[in-house]
């Protein structure tokens, strides 16, 4: 008999099998498919650089981010400061490394606080429908009548500054969209069939939509999750920047570029804005090359 | 289609209500009311608590809650927006000031950014997987990456300071008032909240193209051996653009976002700059007019929005029913 190319391929599968290369290759699918988008791989290097220089920061620089020293006040980047220093004489690059500290605690807790109450209340609804669906479904509806960032200056002329009320804003502005994504997922999940063995089993509510369903809603919410991060970095640099959003005597990177709302700053000081704002711009970039490699690798639709 | 407006009408109402309701208590839970305002500080030393009593009593402010509100909102309605706390000047005088300047930058922000955002993405479809478009890509990621507001401030040491080009920032200069003095100021604020909603604009624009590019249409113009260009930009390109068209409406409320900042970074005497001045100064009433007017120009559009698909589309009407 001849040989067709479905026999060849066959003895191509059995010889690897014989050599034992099966068992070397363990990464899933997704993983390798990530690992192969050059942005993504960058983007998580830079991502994760970034955001240990920042844990670490003490280790990495000797002097104080509060500490006024004005012996050495408005100082251009040397050997001894690499960015600088600002007008009360503090050391910008360690300013940029506890600000980003807060900055992306701010971020990230944000975005994974409002996930976790949109999922919760999005996987249930979603599930359930009747009457709690309804309300949800207005209530969302209400907060995402405002474009964002009216909402949450509105939300800060009423709660005050805080580092406590600006996350808790976040968490009330953002988790619309989750609860949304959440819903929309639950919608189309709900008619499957293992759901259907599921409820006939017997087995609750609750268990079905959060222990069975949610596992398979997850990952569009991951990738919203790093999407919003990127977005709240954002916003809070912006409200810092305008003096509204975290209190000025916490670092963070929006409140380091609040001096160059002064135009003799914008002008002479370059230090004290350009490399805090670069490192801004960078850093998100790199949360939405993650956040782009993980919509590619997960996303069904694009599997081959 | 009269039944599909009718229902949307039907739920715009009540949402604008419930979030004039709303807004309005969160004035109610922020400190102080409009009486300890009025007082200089200075005065509050002197003044006893039955004079400010007599005061509330005098302004009505020791009437319910539900009351005040309804009194509010019937005068809102016909066009009395009260008073800011700034100055005592009236809302709808600041609001006659700000909104065209507003306007003005929004709409060529918007023409300028619809503009290239479409034919950038255009050109990313049509060169799909090529070096223009990955670069097309990763720039427009580094678009919606960078602070818009730092954006901002670097075209304005490259261009105002440096170059000297165009003015740092304002609307108007005194004693320059034609139409071609005021076109210096408006340049860097546009292009920079142009730039920076480019980028939704272009991702959009690619998708739309390639889905069209994908229809079966095309396959049969270019078999008809018609010129590529032809395919493209007669064949293509017309039906692409009308989902993008209705893209400008979903930007709104990123225009309005940007334009905040933007507008505080350019110093230019709209709106925006205007909220931001409000929240800093807890000028409360100045703050709830302001957002509401913002929510009210979004429900709009979105109605507008929905009868304008509902028009070119008529599964989306007829799937409601």
């Amino acid at each position: 008999m001849a040989q067709t190319s479905l026999d060849k391929k066959f003895d191509q599968i059995r010889k690897r099998e014989e050599e034992k290369t099966f068992s070397v290759k363990k990464r899933s699918r997704i993983v390798s498919k990530f690992l192969n988008n050059r942005l993504a791989v960058v983007g998580l290097i830079i991502f994760t650089i970034i955001i240990l220089a920042s844990l670490f920061a003490p280790l990495l620089s000797p002097y104080d981010p509060m500490r006024v020293d004005l012996r050495s006040m408005r100082q251009a980047p040397s050997f001894d400061h690499w960015f600088g220093t600002d007008s009360t004489g503090r050391d910008v690059f360690t300013r940029v490394l506890f600000g980003g500290r807060v900055s992306i605690f701010i971020g990230l807790g944000s975005a994974i606080l409002s996930a976790v109450v949109g999922i919760a209340v999005g996987c249930y609804a979603g599930y359930k429908g009747g009457w709690i669906d309804v309300i949800a479904l207005r209530v969302s509806e209400i907060f995402m009548s405002f474009p964002q960032i009216i909402l949450v200056l509105l939300l800060v002329s009423i709660t005050g500054q805080s580092l406590f009320n600006l996350m808790a804003i976040f968490i009330l502005t953002g988790w619309g969209g989750m609860y949304r994504l959440a819903r929309a997922r639950m919608l189309s999940l709900r008619e499957e069939e293992y759901v259907q063995a599921l409820r006939s089993f017997g087995l609750s509510t609750f268990t079905i939509c959060y222990k069975h369903m949610l596992p398979n809603a997850l990952s569009p919410i991951m990738v919203n999750i790093t999407l919003s991060t990127a977005m709240f970095i954002l916003t809070e640099a912006g409200l810092s920047f305008l003096g509204l959003g975290v209190p000025l005597n916490i670092p963070t990177w929006g409140n380091i570029l609040n001096v160059a709302q002064d135009i003799l700053v914008l002008q002479n000081y370059w230090w004290m804005w350009g490399p805090v704002g670069i490192v801004i711009s960078v850093f998100v970039l790199c949360v939405n090359f993650i956040g782009d490699g993980l919509r590619d690798s997960t996303d069904p639709s694009q599997q081959g | 289609m009269t039944t599909y407006i009718a229902q949307r009408l039907f739920i715009f109402f009540p949402m604008l209500f419930v979030i004039s309701f709303l807004v309005y208590s969160g004035l109610e839970l922020s400190p102080g009311d409009a009486v300890s305002h009025m007082i200089s500080p200075e005065l509050a030393s002197t003044i006893t608590a039955e004079q400010l009593d007599a005061m509330r009593e005098a302004y009505g402010l020791n009437q319910s809650f539900i009351t005040r509100y309804w009194i509010w909102l019937t005068s809102m309605v016909q066009g009395d927006m009260g008073y800011s706390m700034a100055g005592g000047v009236a809302i709808s005088t600041i609001m006659a000031k700000t909104v065209p300047a507003t306007l003005e930058l929004s709409l060529v922000a918007l023409f300028f950014s619809t503009i290239l955002g479409c034919s950038l993405g255009v050109i990313s479809a049509l060169k799909r997987g090529s070096g223009t478009d990955n670069s097309l890509t990763v720039a427009g990621m580094a678009g919606v990456s960078i602070p818009e507001f730092f954006f901002g401030l670097v075209a304005i040491l490259l261009f105002a300071i440096e170059l000297k080009w165009l003015p740092v920032g304002g609307r108007l200069m005194p004693h320059y008032e034609t139409v071609w003095d005021r076109i210096p100021n408006i340049v860097l604020p546009s292009l920079v909240l142009a730039l920076m909603m480019t980028a939704g604009a272009m991702r959009y624009a690619r998708s739309s193209m390639l889905d069209v590019l994908a229809r079966e249409f095309i396959t049969t113009a270019r078999s008809k051996g018609m010129p590529e260009w032809r395919v493209n930009i007669l064949h293509g390109f017309r039906v692409a653009l009308t989902p993008v068209v209705v893209l400008i409406g979903f930007r709104l409320p990123l225009l309005i976002g940007g334009s905040t900042i933007i507008e505080q970074v350019y110093q230019w005497p709209g709106i925006g700059s205007m909220f931001i001045r409000s929240v800093r100064g807890s000028d409360y009433p100045l703050v709830m007019t302001i957002s509401l007017m913002y929510v009210f120009v979004v429900l709009t559009a979105s109605l507008v929005i929905d009868v304008l698909t509902a028009l070119i589309d008529p599964r989306v009407r007829l799937g409601k029913n």
